[in-house]
């Protein structure tokens, strides 16, 4: 099995890349690491290593052309593999390499990560082979949610589904609605040193229907850091841009230090908040890995921010190297870590957490779920004990600091489960 | 304008359509094992033979094969045998009579000829009778070509089935589960018939469909309800006629929910739910699945007849509702 070569995501807003160079002619031999080709996209050109050692075959993407983020652009074969032609659903993609505005949204994933290959080629379902070939969605960039990465329907439609104009005032944080409906909404909050965008991957497995709003932190995203950070003033933010978007109500969601962010939210909210889904949540004890949020902000190369964010999951190349790279690139952009550098200061201060969002969860009536991963090393599991009775505790063996991304499908159900609950409990109530 | 309705149990309904059939057409008579005095070992024929006469409820002796060819033989006169096997199990005695003779004959004389036989038999597990008598074996006799096999599973469908059955000109094999047969549902007075090959939504939804035959179909209307708890909308399709399948009902419901989930009491290796799966797999509704289809089966065992393993042994509310879970959530 060929390794493939394929466009990665290299920057926030990418869409598209145009290929600079090739650095390996056709047939050319290659060392997993060396330089293979050049992306140029919209603000910068990227070097792009190989990710096996081998024979470049197939190349199809040229010099110039502008490609989707996700297509085949070529396959490096094994010293001893014997070459065999590109399967079906490779050749398609590669042979059409102009960027459909469907292909482009499909492939807006913050990780990008292709679908699982097994030795046939894709793993899709047959209905999400016919959307894509109905919406001209190349199904290569799509990320699987089904088992061993399948590419099931919502994958393909989901990808495509109008993501709302960025929303964005001067006072308030930028949020945007990543899932567009009526009805009772997710509320999603990240993590330390993450964007809304890092909850896309998450969007297949959560319950159809529901609209989903997400939100960049101060300090994080397209959101500047404005006034004093710490988890009341980001809980405000939050509160503010819902009420922005007329939403009083919703099902909140939160990862690491965005979970401590919801339940300090979920306090102001009163009846609003019709359930709280805590994903390895900050604030329920002092303990954190200091390590990783010093090295995290300090690293200013790849080289540096990879091992600290390969201790994010608990399969260290879960994340994958495109990651890394669209997070120092973002960095850049937002003129370096100095936002995220004042959180950390003010609410992770020397390894330490100096607030606690436990009353809020204890004092929460609606249905409450915190979820760990036993494996997590940045903040310890151990912290779920403790907490009201009625608080569900799910812990996932085998995933470290990111359940939402390791564990995704279980995730996702967890969270319809308390879409579930929260409304039935809305109606009673 | 449309007969009265009333409650009647699943045995009631198929004496009914028997007592109709016989008072209108004079060609018509039962045979079978204490069919008579005794009223069927399952109580479906009860006082018929007080109302027609022994010559047209006839005992006959513990001898399936040469009873089946007492029936053949006055289907192909023109007579009209309604034949109870006691049990499913037994056909395997009358196999010859059913497969080479009833099934054959119109075909191998030209069309000159043809079997207008009904065989009725009571099947399926539930009710400790073990390994020889529990047996659903639908998927043998749908496998040939000149028999027509259907499975009622609501008071209302046995009547009308095999009233239909009995006027079909060619020999159709009824399987009646046991469980069944004390069953209550709403039966119009008078004649109707139910199409033979016509399968039937018992529940529409929108996430899943469920495939299901004979008692099957009941299980998975409880799973259905449990699942709608959880916000999955399940569509239940009651297959009926089982040869000729009607794919065009469950195609049309797959390419609405885009999973399959088939579900019968029979061994699952091969049987009915093996043919659902591959005919909607060369459907047009194959590019509309989302999942692989799914079957639920009996266990590849002879039906056991301690309790606790013959339940084990067949599909169950719970593995209906979870099967449907892991086909509407992706996880399948």
């Amino acid at each position: 099995m060929p390794t493939e070569v394929i466009l990665p995501r290299v920057d926030m807003d990418m869409e598209s890349g145009k290929i600079g160079k090739w650095y390996i002619a056709e047939g050319g031999q290659v060392e997993k690491g060396q330089l293979l080709f050049e992306i140029e996209t919209s603000k910068a050109a990227m070097e792009i290593e190989a990710s096996a050692s081998g024979v470049l075959r197939d190349v199809t993407g040229q010099q110039g052309d502008e490609v989707a983020v996700g297509t085949v652009i070529g396959r490096i074969f094994a010293k001893d593999e014997k070459y065999t032609p590109p399967a079906k659903a490779a050749h398609a993609a590669a042979a059409k390499p102009e960027v459909s505005a469907h292909t482009a949204k499909a492939a807006a994933s913050p990780v990008a990560a292709p679908a699982d290959h097994d030795a046939h080629g894709l793993r899709a379902t047959p209905k999400a082979r016919r959307l894509a070939r109905e919406m001209g969605v190349a199904l290569a960039g799509l990320q699987g949610t089904g088992p061993r990465g399948r590419i099931q329907a919502q994958d393909v439609s989901g990808s495509s589904k109008p993501s709302a104009a960025m929303v964005k005032d001067a006072a308030g944080i930028n949020r945007e609605w990543l899932v567009k409906g009526s009805g009772m909404p997710l509320v999603l909050i990240h993590g330390f040193g993450a964007d809304l965008n890092s909850w896309r991957p998450l969007l297949g497995s959560l319950p159809p229907d529901v609209p989903v709003f997400a939100v960049d932190l101060p300090g994080h995203g397209k959101s500047p850091l404005t006034g004093v950070p710490n988890i009341d003033t980001m809980a405000d933010a939050v509160a503010g841009a819902m009420a922005g978007e007329g939403v009083s109500s919703a099902h909140l969601v939160g990862h690491s230090l965005g979970g401590a962010v919801a339940a300090a939210l979920s306090a102001r909210l009163g009846a609003g908040a019709r359930s709280l889904t805590l994903i390895a949540p900050a604030g329920l004890g002092p303990g954190i890995n200091g390590a990783f949020v010093t090295g995290f902000l300090a690293a200013s190369s790849e080289a540096a921010l990879a091992p600290w964010m390969a201790l994010l999951t608990a399969n260290a190349e879960a994340l994958g190297p495109a990651l890394v790279k669209t997070t120092l690139r973002q960095r850049k952009d937002m003129g370096g870590a100095a936002g995220q550098a004042a959180v950390a200061a003010a609410v992770f201060p020397e390894g330490t957490q100096t607030f606690s969002v436990r009353k809020h969860i204890d004092a929460f009536a609606g249905p409450t779920k915190v979820i760990f991963g036993l494996e997590d090393q940045v903040i310890p599991p151990s912290h779920a004990k403790g907490l009201a009775g009625t608080a569900g505790v799910h812990l996932f063996a085998g995933v470290g600091h990111m359940p939402q991304l390791e564990a995704r499908a279980a995730v996702g159900r967890l969270i319809a489960e308390q879409v579930a609950a929260g409304s039935r409990a809305g109606r009673n109530g | 304008m449309t007969s009265p309705v009333r409650e009647l149990s699943f045995a009631q309904a198929i004496q009914e359509a028997l007592g109709l059939a016989m008072a209108a057409d004079d060609r018509v008579f039962l045979m079978g094992e204490d069919i008579g005095v005794y009223g069927g070992a399952f109580q479906v024929t009860g006082d018929l033979v007080e109302r027609f006469g022994a010559d047209r409820v006839m005992d006959t002796p513990i001898a399936e094969l040469g009873g089946a060819g007492v029936a053949v033989g006055a289907a192909l006169t023109g007579m009209r045998p309604v034949f109870e096997l006691q049990f499913s199990d037994f056909s395997t005695l009358a196999m010859e009579q059913i497969v080479n003779q009833a099934a054959k004959l119109r075909y191998m004389l030209g069309g000159s000829v043809s079997v207008p036989l009904v065989i009725r038999m009571p099947t399926g597990s539930g009710t400790g009778a073990a390994a020889q008598h529990s047996q659903s074996l639908e998927a043998w006799f749908a496998h040939v070509p000149g028999l027509k096999v259907v499975e009622p599973t609501t008071p209302h469908d046995a009547k009308g089935l095999l009233l239909a059955a009995i006027e079909d000109p060619d020999p159709v094999m009824i399987f009646e589960h046991k469980l069944l047969y004390k069953m209550k549902g709403p039966v119009p007075e008078g004649h109707y018939t139910v199409p033979l090959n016509k399968a039937e939504i018992r529940r529409a939804g929108k996430d899943v469909t469920v495939a299901a035959m004979g008692i099957m179909v009941s299980k998975a209307l409880e799973a259905a309800t449990k699942l709608a708890a959880e916000g999955i909308d399940a569509e239940v399709i009651d297959l009926r006629s089982l040869r000729p399948l009607d794919i065009g009902t469950v195609s049309a419901s797959v390419v609405k929910t885009s999973r399959l989930l088939c579900v019968y009491e029979g061994v699952k290796t091969l049987g009915i739910g093996a043919e659902v799966s591959a005919a909607i797999a060369e459907s047009e509704a194959f590019d509309h699945l989302d999942a692989p289809i799914m079957r639920l089966g009996g266990a590849e065992t002879p039906i056991p007849y301690s309790p606790i393993l013959e339940k084990a042994a067949v599909p169950q509310v719970d593995d209906i509702a979870e099967a449907c879970r892991k086909l509407a959530s992706g996880r399948a």
